[in-house]
């Protein structure tokens, strides 16, 4: 029961950072840095119009549901996201942030206090009365970036951490990186086409090819876009989905979030058993500890490790 | 019964014990919550000698917080004796009539208004968002005047066509939130479940000046309400005008009942329990009884945000939520028992 809570909140959350990624992607990207001076402190302006005096060097930095770009930028948070006191958290970057505290998502201003932090950077845009009371326990920040555009994200979160060149140099190395796994992945599967489906709650939704760990199939591995998935794009990272809609979908290999378990009905209908790619065997099954959900560097190229596992495993 | 003849001999000292429980529950509620902090502590934040984690612990979070519950559940408390008093029913209360959900549309209303305007300064929300809940409130008001108007109000129509303006301007309230944005959504979401977790002192500003002037005008309206109980036609009798001191007492009601709103979000059945506990510790007259539901609206609230935050502390059960768990099965039996 919890899990399924907590999966709903995940997909809430997702649905939640897609209706406002729009409006934003068009107000934000431009944070204007007045000084870059070293004596004088820096001061950003962040998307509530607040000016920021951001600390110089700033060690304890609570940064929730931000951690996979603080991770990146080799920075350790105060505190780490979570849902029900640990019952949810983001699996995939536990290898980095183990024994890191947790902090509720809501982020009540007890717990925020606790860990007396000296930078609070806030993804969604919070009201300002809660902003004030923030603002009193540490200098803090709202980004301007859109939630979908992780790499905007990357590089403003460098500049707020006084980290521009990390930034940089963690996008290069991903460019790389993705330049190299499309290669090697064209010569496997060209022109083939892939598409990531998630189970949650019986339903299914098919991700959007421009977001999450659409972007990285599509535009970063130059996998073909089916059809089906460039009509259902809608303004949400995770488009529902039916079955009967899925069971047309002429894809290749199909990533199959899985968040309801191996015992899901769903597993069991013949219409699924009938999905083509469910028949050739090329369905990669991740479970909902896996980074294909999320967005940032570590999950991006997590998901690019996964699909270019799971394609040369099959195709060899 | 004899504990009402006790306390109502010795009101005086029974409203005494009841302001000194809430200084002592106060004083709990201070020292509970997710972070520790001792009485000591408290002492030497006061006398400014604290750290600055206790300080802002203290004044800046859980001090505006207890002081927006104890003036939340106290105009609640009156606002619900006073309605109470007017439609001479035990069961009338400013959430369960409209009120609330009309002082909420108002203020979702004002909310999206004002977020296509220039942005909004705390300062300016604390005067102007109550404002809008008292008109939204006197909005509901007058709707339910209207419709429930046949040559006069009877007190039972009066009810029952307010749960139906409570139903619709709830219904209005869910299309205008499915229509905003995302911060917009959050602000309204959270205080329409009634809650007081992010009550900072530019909110107890706001509510002061309003508590400060009605609860006291109310007091004096006492007498009023003391002869409307009689009856309609004793109270005509006794030289009242019926429907203007009527309209006058349900301004303030929603006046009290809006400016609550405003600040803690839609907490139902305190308006309803607090006036109907405090009745039967005290009896009819409203001389007493206006200051002890004003008290006991005061407590109720009280403990219940001491629950709200450490039930699943550090996380936050919304007050309201806890309020209604505590009033629902209250009303129920009051519904029951109002048969005999």
């Amino acid at each position: 029961m919890k899990k399924i809570w907590s999966s709903s909140i995940l997909l809430m959350l997702g649905l939640m950072l897609a209706g406002c990624g729009n409006e934003q992607s068009n107000s934000g990207e431009t944070a204007e840095k007045k000084t870059s001076n070293n004596t004088e402190p820096e001061i950003m302006t962040d998307n509530l119009g607040n000016e920021v005096e951001i600390p110089d060097n700033p060690e304890k930095v609570l940064a929730s549901y931000l951690e996979d770009y603080l991770v990146a930028l080799d920075v350790t948070p105060v505190a780490q996201w979570s849902i029900y006191d640990g019952e949810s958290i983001q699996e995939y970057l536990q290898a980095d942030l183990e024994g890191i505290p947790l902090i509720p998502h809501d982020l009540p201003y007890e717990s925020v206090l606790e860990y007396e932090p000296d930078l609070i950077v806030i993804r969604d845009p919070i009201e300002q009365d809660m902003y004030d009371q923030y603002a009193q326990i540490a200098p803090t920040y709202v980004l301007n970036s859109s939630p979908t555009e992780w790499r905007a994200t990357l590089e403003e979160i460098g500049e707020v951490l006084g980290k521009e060149e990390k930034a940089q140099s963690v996008l290069e190395s991903y460019k790389e990186k993705a330049k190299e796994k499309a290669e090697e992945l064209a010569e496997v599967v060209k022109g083939e086409s892939a598409a990531a489906i998630w189970m949650v709650n019986n339903s299914l939704f098919v991700v959007h090819p421009e977001r999450s760990s659409g972007a990285v199939l599509y535009e970063d591995l130059g996998l073909e876009i089916p059809e089906v998935v460039s009509e259902l794009s809608s303004d949400a990272d995770w488009a529902a989905i039916s079955l009967e809609e899925l069971a047309k979908m002429n894809v290749d290999h199909l990533f199959f979030i899985n968040s309801d378990g191996p015992n899901a009905e769903m597993l069991e209908d013949r219409l699924w058993q009938n999905i083509p790619a469910v028949q050739n065997e090329q369905v990669y099954e991740f479970g909902p500890e896996t980074s294909w959900l999320y967005y940032g560097p570590i999950a991006s190229e997590q998901v690019m490790d996964n699909v270019v596992e799971s394609i040369t495993n099959r195709v060899q | 019964m004899n504990l009402r003849m006790v306390l109502t001999k010795n009101y005086k000292s029974f409203l005494f014990f009841l302001l000194l429980l809430i200084v002592i529950i106060s004083l709990f509620s201070l020292v509970t919550g997710y972070l520790s902090i001792s009485l000591s502590d408290i002492w030497s934040t006061i006398t400014g000698e604290g750290t600055k984690r206790n300080q802002l612990l203290l004044i800046e979070f859980r001090l505006p917080r207890l002081l927006v519950a104890i003036l939340a559940g106290a105009s609640l408390g009156v606002a619900g004796t006073l309605f109470q008093g007017v439609t001479q029913n035990e069961l009338a209360d400013p959430g369960i009539i409209g009120i609330n959900s009309g002082a909420g549309l108002a203020v979702v209303l004002f909310l999206t208004v004002r977020s296509s305007q220039v942005s909004s300064s705390t300062l300016i929300n604390a005067i102007s968002l109550p404002v809008a809940a008292f008109i939204g409130g006197l909005m509901a008001a007058v709707c339910i005047y209207m419709i429930a108007w046949k040559k006069g109000i009877t007190p039972i129509r009066m009810l029952l066509v307010g749960i139906g303006i409570n139903a619709g301007f709830g219904a209005l309230l869910t299309m205008l939130q499915l229509r905003m944005n995302e911060r917009d959504f959050n602000q309204v979401a959270i205080w329409l479940s009634g809650s007081i977790w992010n009550a900072h002192w530019p909110a107890v500003f706001s509510l002061l000046p309003w508590t400060l002037l009605l609860i006291p005008i109310s007091m004096y309206k006492a007498r009023t309400l003391n002869i409307l109980q009689l009856g309609d036609q004793m109270a005509v009798g006794l030289g009242v005008s019926l429907e203007l001191e009527r309209a006058k007492l349900v301004t303030i009601g929603v006046a009290l009942a809006g400016v609550s709103v405003s600040v803690a979000g839609g907490i139902s059945f305190l308006g309803l329990g607090a006036p109907h506990i405090a009745r039967k510790l005290i009896g009819n007259k409203h001389e007493r009884l206006l200051p002890v539901a004003a008290c006991i609206g005061a407590l109720i609230l009280l403990i219940s945000d001491i629950l709200a935050r450490n039930l699943l502390a550090p996380a936050e059960v919304p007050v309201g939520i806890i309020v209604s768990i505590l009033g629902a099965p209250y009303f129920l039996y009051l519904l029951v028992n109002s048969e005999n």
